[in-house]
């Protein structure tokens, strides 16, 4: 009826192979070099990523005064550690909310995938996934039980659209059982899920 | 107003399985490589010169219009990195750095052979370049020069400008009622100018906090609050009635 919705049987194979000539070819013509991409990979594995955000919300655990930095200057906060000063592209600008008793916090970008790349490295799948962008906004309770995360009804849900320049993130609750855990200990229950809201920490006894 | 411009609030889609790869398939790591390059290279930003032949502007504004033009049925078929290769691709043949020719007929290469190696060149200035724009970003905020038009707590509505080729309002929020949570201490310009959709130039940005009511009538969940940040451009004076 129409081809508009058929793939290539080698759809995968078509992809690899297009975007290796495309880099073959801007790497003779010498637009990037032949180690450019592999570099940018290098610092969102071990530079940029998700185990920065970490370190911050464990800090904020820790530290009470340091957690009201984090969400009322939090470029401040981010600039206490070691990863970029001033945020580094797709940080320039970052707000934190916490989660608390009474309030969750969701982050979605419905116009695209404005994500925190210096304290998350780069959006999974769901977060760029056009039906979560569109479903999250109206009905985010719902979409929430679909990550596996129930939300109490008496608890108010505030979904923040990163439309603009600020790069937003989520400091969730400190998780029942974390007492007395080492700043690292507690890094290890942070997942990306849970920093953008579609999840909680994990419990220790989890980890 | 294009489909991509309003996916808040869609209806009728299925549920969500969430996928918590960043990339599905190893070659997605590459267009994402290529174009986090395209945008440490080019040339409007202050930093090194390099020997890098890339000589045009190239933003994620560029990479969004790519995104926005498509036929929305495309929209939806192709996953996120499979837009950026059609994309990424499409700007290089258009303004001339490879033809078409090159491409496919590098392209069928690859496919008869996917272990063929890529080639050996370039020069550490442009991964240098590359590494410091990572670092240091690129800031839209500018100096303040004039002072917002709204204050915290103040009822507006949201406007309806035309839109050319390229928005950062998205389209549910358009003649809806808001507050005024935050008025953002700076301002902030955009990668581009969006012509009669109103951004660009520096200008104060706001956090706005909408009753889901409004804008879904009777077809939003209970329980929750929706906030955007806006750029003042998107932001009118409530009407009398709404402001009493």
């Amino acid at each position: 009826m129409t081809e508009r919705f058929e793939y290539p049987d080698d759809r995968e194979a078509r992809n690899a192979a297009r975007v290796r000539a495309l880099e073959a070819l801007l790497i003779e013509k010498g637009v990037i070099t032949d180690a450019t991409v592999d570099k940018i990979m290098d610092v969102f594995t071990t530079e940029m990523g998700p185990f920065n955000g970490a370190k911050l919300v464990a800090r904020a655990w820790t530290d009470p005064a340091f957690k009201d930095l984090l969400v009322n200057d939090t470029m401040a906060a981010v600039a206490q550690f070691g990863f970029p000063k001033s945020g580094g592209a797709e940080g320039e600008h970052m707000r934190a909310v916490a989660n608390t008793p009474e309030v969750h916090n969701l982050i979605i970008c419905t116009l695209c995938s404005c994500y925190p790349w210096p304290v998350l490295g780069l959006p999974p799948y769901w977060y760029k996934d056009p039906s979560f962008r569109a479903r999250a906004a109206r009905e985010p309770r719902k979409v929430l039980k679909e990550f596996g995360l129930d939300i109490d009804p008496s608890k108010e849900i505030r979904t923040w659209d990163s439309s603009a320049q600020i790069r937003w993130f989520v400091v969730p609750e400190r998780p029942k059982g974390a007492e007395g855990l080492s700043e690292a200990e507690l890094a290890a229950l942070l997942t990306p899920e849970a920093m953008m809201g579609v999840a909680l920490a994990k419990s220790p006894q989890a980890a | 107003m294009k489909l991509q411009h309003a996916l808040g609030g869609l209806e009728g889609l299925d549920p969500i399985v969430p996928e918590l790869r960043v990339f599905v398939d190893p070659w997605e790591t590459r267009i994402f490589g290529i174009h986090t390059a395209m945008m440490a290279l080019s040339p409007q930003l202050k930093l090194p010169a390099t020997p890098s032949a890339f000589r045009t502007v190239w933003t994620w504004a560029d990479l969004r219009k790519g995104a926005e033009s498509m036929n929305p049925f495309d929209y939806f078929k192709y996953r996120y990195y499979e837009k950026w290769l059609g994309g990424i691709s499409g700007y290089f043949v258009a303004n001339g750095y490879i033809t078409q020719k090159e491409l496919d007929d590098r392209t069928a290469v690859y496919l008869a052979n996917p272990a063929a190696p890529l080639p050996k060149a370039g020069s550490p200035e442009i991964d240098a370049r590359v590494r410091q724009y990572l670092w240091d970003g690129d800031s839209p905020m500018g100096p303040r020069a004039v002072e917002p038009k709204f204050s915290t707590g103040e009822s507006v509505m949201i406007a309806d400008p035309p839109t050319v080729e390229h928005t950062r309002l998205p389209g549910f929020l358009r003649n809806k009622k808001g507050v005024i949570d935050v008025v953002y201490h700076d301002a902030y310009a955009y990668l581009c100018s969006t012509g009669p959709d109103g951004v660009g130039p520096v200008m104060p940005c706001y956090c706005v906090k909408f009753d889901p009511e409004d804008l879904w009538p009777g077809n939003a969940e209970p329980g929750f609050t929706f906030y955007a940040d806006l750029y003042e451009a998107y932001i009118s004076p409530a009407p009398l009635a709404a402001a009493a």
